[in-house]
């Protein structure tokens, strides 16, 4: 909250005028990129509990079978599709959390959507604004840059509402000075005559915005070229991947990137090591395994949460598909991530049937309150002190889960 | 603002015929030309200072920026005469404004009423009505406070049920008080049913059984944020207090047969009747539903609150750093005519710090784009395409996530200059989607029917001669790239 006492205003603009023209974009950024799988994943499928007899009898053909499962644990085993992420694991770079969720009982995807984006919960205290938007917000003055916050896609995502600075893009070639003449030389050398003679703050903040803008331009115009042999998939989920690990390796002061992939609300032949969601996974496994290898260079520099609205019921229903459930398996990948482990209890419980004692469709019982996690991963990656923590998600005072 | 059912008629019949015809955007276009003087006069005079013309920094504040021929109407009335209209908005038809920013139903109707829409309906009307009045509105003064007011009673649409209540807000509570009576202004805010939900005053009830609690939260905020500000020097305990008078004022939109449904009301078995007392002051028992007016009138007339609401609006109207004797002036006006803002804006206004404090500020996003879409007499219905460059820069309409509303501070706003220069230069090549200006026309009035050349364009945006430097740099592009630089130049980011 601001308070408007001559001295406080006085030390902030000292303070806020320091970083200013310490170029801020080029500093070492962190970058959370923040993937939302739309529509409910049935997670039980990416990693799956082949320990589990309870999860082969409630799922007679949509099970995903141990034989043909990637062995991790003596409990787990990833789903087929997820070969490319295997190493990951292996590496303890990747992680999960089973049973998370958010404790809407609805079952609707657009509520449980929208109250996960903003940070909200049934009986908690709603904020405005989405998370990272009132997260951005809550940094405004030290760290920014236009390119703070950009979202691949073409709508902005809620939970990035609210933000200073946020950039919906679909290519990084979005991000341009555009000189309607075609004169962009001409433009650029007048924009830094005329924030180049001007002594203030709003200059230094011109010359600053000129520079890192030719730092984007200089990536633009000319195929890019990955490194490590990463493949980038030519779907949308890859090509999305790939201009964030471009936008990433030009330093442009990025600090959080959204990106959505949908296709997983699986009613109807859902299918297992084959199938509907096999494909959904495969597309979502290498496209993040593309990322990791072409960013190997720079694997101190980014965190990657995968998050989905619930997960499902542990029974299939007899379309060959399984409903809305609740708790699903959240997954973050990066080097300050501890991986090598699934969080949380086992067996895995689970309400086999619509519960008539509690509310909501039946599926894993929630155990980890989802922004215990999401304010782990914050804390972990860019930095989330216990005030800021309270401002986020008001009420909830932050529980270590031991997934960063 | 009269919403009567006169206008709402017509503008139900203007968007009818606009289904009907296509392209009838373009018939209130001509209309307004025509008939209503929103297009360019054929002359425009230039300032020859090296100083912004001073009725020039009058409309850069006191407006959203000047329309051409505004500076010389202001010049040919006499400032004080020109704040005096503005003062009294009723006295100024805006029929041309009306034509285009009345044609949204959803912000007709009560705040109980306004569920039947859906949320994308109403985002969009409510979003596109402000624009189109901040660039379009002849009661200027009107609309910078409607922004002052927004920004001070924030409210974002996102949080919980606020999409379905902030167009009744908008219109019943900070509309109507706009340049009304700061108490008044508080009072309404106070049982908003937008309010009542963003800061969670509905839940707010007495202590009888053990799962009732009061909410503190209101309270907090009436006093931290809209009255006294955060070192006013209230305690917690003068929180608990003003949240037990506020107790009781609810809101709930499934209420069956009450006469008053879709509005706040006032739950006497939620209402905690005993004794109160708050900064110092007793508000006996059994009040009832009277508590609020007496908190209220409390909390308004306190001292903290004159000096906080003056320093707001010095920080708003005069620079980030405002002179420590006009912030005194101003607040003992406030505390003299109990909370008039309109005689709180006029001593501003004519004070010479005002006049002194000539290009000190920094325009926010919204005041840069509709600055510079009216000095370029720009036509627009402020569609999407129009309301997403506002998103870019980080100032959406009722889009601020936490209830202390968007900064007055300059420095959250310098990281999203791309986004400046960006629009800037599309508007004036004409490749603004969704905007149209005619730069060649503009030329033609500034350059007295011949082209008008950098010194002329510069004057006419910035309120004042260039440097040399400033010519130099501008380079020699056509007249399109001209402007545009103009409007991404530092010296039009300021006012």
């Amino acid at each position: 909250m601001s308070t408007f006492t001559r001295r406080a205003l006085l030390s902030k603009l000292a303070l806020a005028a320091a970083p200013t023209f310490a170029a801020v974009p080029r500093e070492e950024t962190h970058t959370l990129i923040h993937v939302f799988l739309r529509g409910g994943c049935d997670t039980l499928n990416l990693w799956v509990p082949y320990a589990d007899d309870q999860y082969y009898r409630l799922r007679p053909s949509l099970a995903i079978k141990a034989s043909e499962a990637i062995r991790l644990t003596d409990r787990y085993a990833l789903h087929p599709m997820m070969k490319p992420m295997e190493s990951m694991f292996k590496e303890g770079r990747l992680g999960a959390v089973q049973s998370v969720g958010v404790d809407n009982t609805t079952g609707s995807h657009f509520e449980c959507q929208d109250m996960m984006e903003h940070g909200d919960t049934m009986d908690g205290t709603p904020a405005g604004g989405g998370w990272l938007g009132r997260y951005l917000r809550l940094r405004a003055v030290d760290k920014q840059s236009p390119l703070s916050a950009v979202a691949i896609g073409t709508t902005l995502p809620e939970s990035l509402r609210g933000a200073p600075a946020v950039s919906v893009i679909e290519r990084l070639d979005d991000i341009a000075i555009k000189t309607p003449s075609g004169d962009s030389e001409a433009v650029v050398k007048a924009l830094k005559a005329m924030y180049g003679a001007d002594v203030t703050l709003l200059g230094g903040r011109g010359v600053e915005t000129l520079d890192l803008f030719k730092r984007v331009s200089a990536l633009q115009g000319k195929d890019y070229q990955s490194e490590n042999g990463a493949v980038y998939p030519k779907d949308s989920f890859g090509s999305g991947m790939r201009e964030i690990a471009r936008l990433l390796k030009a330093r442009l002061g990025l600090q959080v990137a959204c990106i959505d992939l949908g296709g997983w609300d699986t009613h109807f032949f859902q299918g297992n090591a084959i199938g509907q969601q096999a494909e959904c996974i495969k597309t979502l496994a290498e496209g993040i395994a593309a990322l990791d290898a072409d960013l190997k260079g720079h694997r101190g520099r980014y965190t990657v949460m995968i998050t989905t609205e619930f997960g499902r019921r542990v029974y299939e229903n007899a379309s060959l598909g399984t409903d809305h459930g609740r708790g699903f398996t959240f997954m973050a990948l990066g080097d300050r991530v501890k991986g090598g482990q699934v969080l949380g209890s086992w067996p895995i419980k689970a309400d086999d049937d619509v519960n008539v004692n509690t509310p909501g469709p039946g599926g894993l019982h929630l155990e980890t309150d989802y922004r215990h996690v999401f304010a782990e991963v914050l804390r972990g990656s860019l930095g989330l002190s216990k005030a800021e923590s309270v401002k986020l998600f008001p009420g909830v005072v932050p529980k270590a889960v031991g997934l960063l | 603002m009269q919403t009567t059912r006169r206008s709402l008629l017509k503008a139900t019949t203007l968007s009818f015929s606009a289904a009907a015809l296509a392209g009838c955007d373009r018939v209130i276009t001509q209309v307004n030309r025509e008939f209503f003087g929103e297009g360019l006069p054929s002359k425009l005079i230039l300032p020859t200072s090296v100083e912004i013309d001073p009725e020039f920094h009058l409309l850069s504040r006191a407006a959203f920026g000047s329309w051409p021929g505004d500076v010389q109407r202001v010049k040919k009335m006499g400032r004080e005469k020109w704040i005096e209209e503005q003062l009294n908005p009723g006295s100024i038809s805006d029929t041309a404004c009306d034509l285009r920013a009345e044609q949204f139903e959803s912000l007709y109707f009560s705040a109980g009423d306004a569920y039947e829409f859906r949320k994308p309906v109403l985002r969009e009307e409510i979003t596109r009505h402000a624009m189109l009045r901040a660039i379009y509105s002849r009661r200027q003064l009107f609309e910078v406070m409607v922004e002052f007011w927004t920004d001070h009673l924030n409210i974002d649409l996102e949080k919980g049920d606020c999409i379905y209540l902030k167009p009744s807000d908008d219109r019943d509570v900070i509309r109507k008080h706009a340049l009304g009576n700061f108490h008044d202004l508080i009072r309404a805010s106070a049982t908003s049913p937008a309010m009542l939900v963003y800061l969670d005053g509905k839940a707010n009830k007495v202590r009888r059984k053990t799962d009732d609690k009061p909410n503190e939260n209101y309270a907090r905020e009436l006093m931290e944020l809209h009255t006294m500000g955060a070192s006013g020097g209230y305690t917690q305990d003068d929180v608990r207090e003003a949240a037990r008078c506020l107790s009781g004022w609810t809101f709930d939109r499934n209420r069956f047969f009450a006469m008053n449904q879709s509005e706040s009301f006032f739950k006497p078995d939620w209402h905690d009747d005993g004794e109160k007392r708050v900064l110092g002051q007793v508000i006996p028992a059994k009040g009832g539903e009277s508590d609020l007016d007496r908190l209220v009138d409390i909390v308004c007339s306190h001292t903290s609150t004159a000096n906080f609401l003056a320093l707001k609006l010095c920080r708003r109207f005069v620079s980030e750093i405002p002179p420590e004797n006009l912030v005194k002036r101003v607040a003992a006006e406030f505390t003299r005519t109990h909370g008039d803002i309109k005689c709180v804006l006029r001593l501003l206004l004519n004070s010479e710090e005002f006049i002194a404090s000539r290009g000190q500020l920094l325009k926010r996003p919204l005041k840069f784009m509709v600055s510079a879409m009216r000095a370029l007499a720009a036509d627009t219905q402020a569609e999407k395409s129009v309301l997403e460059p506002l998103q870019r820069m980080g100032h959406g309409f009722f889009q601020y996530p936490t209830p202390d509303g968007y900064t007055d501070d300059e420095l959250p706003w310098m990281g999203t200059l791309m986004w400046r220069w960006n629009f800037g230069m599309a508007l004036a090549a004409g490749k603004q989607p969704g905007v149209r200006v005619n730069v060649y026309e503009l030329g033609k009035a500034l350059g007295n029917g011949k082209a008008a050349n950098h010194v002329a364009y510069f004057s006419h945006l910035v309120g004042r001669c260039p440097t040399e430097a400033e010519i130099t740099a501008l380079g020699d592009g056509d007249e399109k790239q001209t402007v545009g630089l103009i409007l991404a130049g530092p010296a039009f980011q300021r006012c």
